[in-house]
């Protein structure tokens, strides 16, 4: 084969499709609360002035506009602010697939203040009252990929 | 100092869940010669058009490249904008800022939503704002108001039933609305019987998916005397937006509405909300948040609302009268609702809305439009300056 033989060869570029597709953002200070959640922590910033405990953190306090430096742990309990459960088939953003969602979704005020969504273990909608005390159950150290779902469920705390 | 501006034309389309017999650019033709028709101008005399549509539910990528050019408005200077639920709130706010700067003598403000087109699927659940934050959890306007109807039920003290009456309420304006989509003749008890879409929210509650589209015409006071005989004096806006990545862990109690309204309040010198403004038309994409807007925006008490509702007082003709055109539950065309807020409060300060022609006389109006997880804008519209 000459040399002016091979330049007529065509050269495909492959791409195999449906594929998935990776979208990298970068979290910036926010890295802390995302080692956090590697060691079962929910890390809030928390504002100097007005004492808001903000998940996710910020730097900048968007009430008082003034910078934030405070890292506080939320601890681990939390209450009840508000619940609803999906009743059909809901797109999932990460899959682009629809799924039925077992679990009621829940607003929890932590211990430290930041008020922040998560799935919650508890079926019995009539259960699901403000003020409930809930506790966060953690996916299994070796598995927590440094996620906001590390955090599992939020389950009634027994009493 | 800026112009004084005035409403000179309306136009809407009778809205529908689906609109075969048209494409898009026909569509928001028919809204835009409505609003020519109103004014008797033509689109020779416009010299300004700011267009808007939630370009995610028209399921397009820049749908106004290939509408204006269908009723006009090409080569003419103009913005397009988009913002979700409150994209016909920031585009009547820029066309009034426009035409206040005394540059253009008549500002077109088109939008338009032709949802049998689009993704139907985002109101149902793809909604969301940081990818590392939300993603976990389905977020979608259905969620959020379910979220903040729990916290009415418990902070409140009222039951589903509160929001069953809510919505016959809504309905019966609706019925006497030409333009407005659904026209259930619903009762309490279908409304209660309805599936829960995502607990507490039921499906009856929750406004529909809409083809429609919405305009009008503002010009500088000098030219509007010369247009019509009923402008609409434009007696200020605000828009009052909160950070979206900020509304994950936000109150399921507070939007931004009562920070808005207080504003436009204070700045105009208005007091008594019930006796300062004759007519609301405020966007409610759901009738429980028609409870909690009532009591934002001032008309009420903290967590009184559906106390008035069960007594019968909110009406077309009742002590207040609340979205007398039916409201968003009715008809939600997302991109041009707010416009068609803004089109329903100027109908009653003209005394044409018809049937649901509020029957005191409306001297000034309150609009307002909802986007996003708790975005607000808010109008207010006179009789006279």
């Amino acid at each position: 084969m000459t040399t002016a033989e091979q330049k007529q060869e065509p050269e495909f570029i492959q791409y195999k499709y449906p594929r998935t597709q990776h979208y990298w953002h970068a979290l910036g200070y926010q890295t802390r609360a995302v080692e956090g959640f590697k060691q079962g922590k929910i890390m809030a910033t928390k504002c100097s002035k007005c004492g808001r405990a903000m998940v996710p953190p910020r730097i900048v306090c968007p009430e008082c506009y003034v910078e934030v430096t405070e890292w506080v742990d939320q601890g681990q309990r939390g209450k009840l602010v508000a619940a609803f459960k999906i009743g059909y088939p809901m797109y999932d953003r990460r899959t682009g697939e629809s799924q039925v969602w077992d679990k009621p979704v829940v607003a929890v005020q932590m211990e430290g203040g930041a008020l922040l969504d998560g799935w919650c273990s508890e079926t019995d909608l009539d259960k699901l009252k403000p003020g409930l005390l809930l506790e966060a159950v953690w996916r299994p150290e070796e598995e927590r990929i440094g996620a906001y779902d590390d955090v599992l469920h939020w389950k009634p705390v027994e009493k | 100092m800026a112009e004084r501006i005035a409403i000179t034309g309306v136009g809407q389309t009778y809205h529908k869940s689906k609109r075969k017999d048209v494409n898009a650019p026909e569509l928001v033709t028919e809204a835009v010669e409505a609003a020519l028709k109103d004014a008797q101008l033509t689109m020779k005399d416009i010299d300004f058009v700011v267009s808007g549509s939630f370009e995610m539910a028209d399921g397009q990528y820049l749908p106004d490249m290939w509408i204006l050019p269908e009723f006009g408005g090409v080569g003419k200077p103009g913005l397009k904008l988009q913002n979700a639920g409150t994209t016909g709130g920031v585009a009547a706010g820029a066309a009034f800022n426009y035409a206040a700067s005394g540059m253009f003598n008549n500002v077109l403000c088109v939008t338009w939503q032709k949802m049998d087109e689009g993704q139907g699927a985002f109101g149902r659940g793809g909604g969301g704002l940081s990818e590392y934050w939300q993603s976990q959890i389905p977020m979608s306007p259905i969620t959020n108001f379910a979220r903040r109807t729990f916290a009415y039920l418990h902070n409140s003290g009222c039951t589903e039933e509160h929001f069953a009456i809510t919505r016959v309420k809504q309905d019966q304006c609706a019925l006497k609305n030409p333009y407005a989509q659904l026209k259930l003749n619903t009762t309490v008890e279908k409304v209660m019987e309805s599936m829960a879409l995502v607990w507490p929210i039921r499906y009856l509650h929750m406004c529909p998916s809409t083809a429609g589209a919405a305009a009008f015409i503002v010009s500088p006071e000098n030219q509007a005397k010369k247009v019509t005989r009923k402008p609409v004096w434009v007696e200020d806006w605000f828009c009052a937006h909160v950070g979206g990545a900020f509304t994950m862990a936000e109150d399921p109690t507070l939007s931004t509405l009562r920070h808005g309204c207080e504003v436009v309040y204070k700045r105009n010198g208005i007091t008594n909300v019930l006796k300062d403004i004759q007519a609301f038309e405020v966007y409610e994409p759901c009738s429980p948040a028609e409870l909690r807007w009532m009591e934002e925006v001032g008309v009420c008490e903290d967590w009184t609302a559906w106390k008035l509702m069960e007594q019968g007082k909110v009406g077309i003709d009742k002590e207040i009268p609340f979205n007398p055109s039916g409201g968003v539950t009715a008809t939600n065309p997302i991109g041009a609702t707010p416009v068609i807020r803004i089109i329903e409060a100027a109908l009653q300060i003209r005394d044409d809305a018809g049937e649901h022609q509020v029957p005191q006389t409306v001297n000034r109006a309150l609009a307002t439009a909802y986007g996003g997880q708790g975005e607000n804008v808010i109008f207010l519209l006179r009789k006279s300056l």
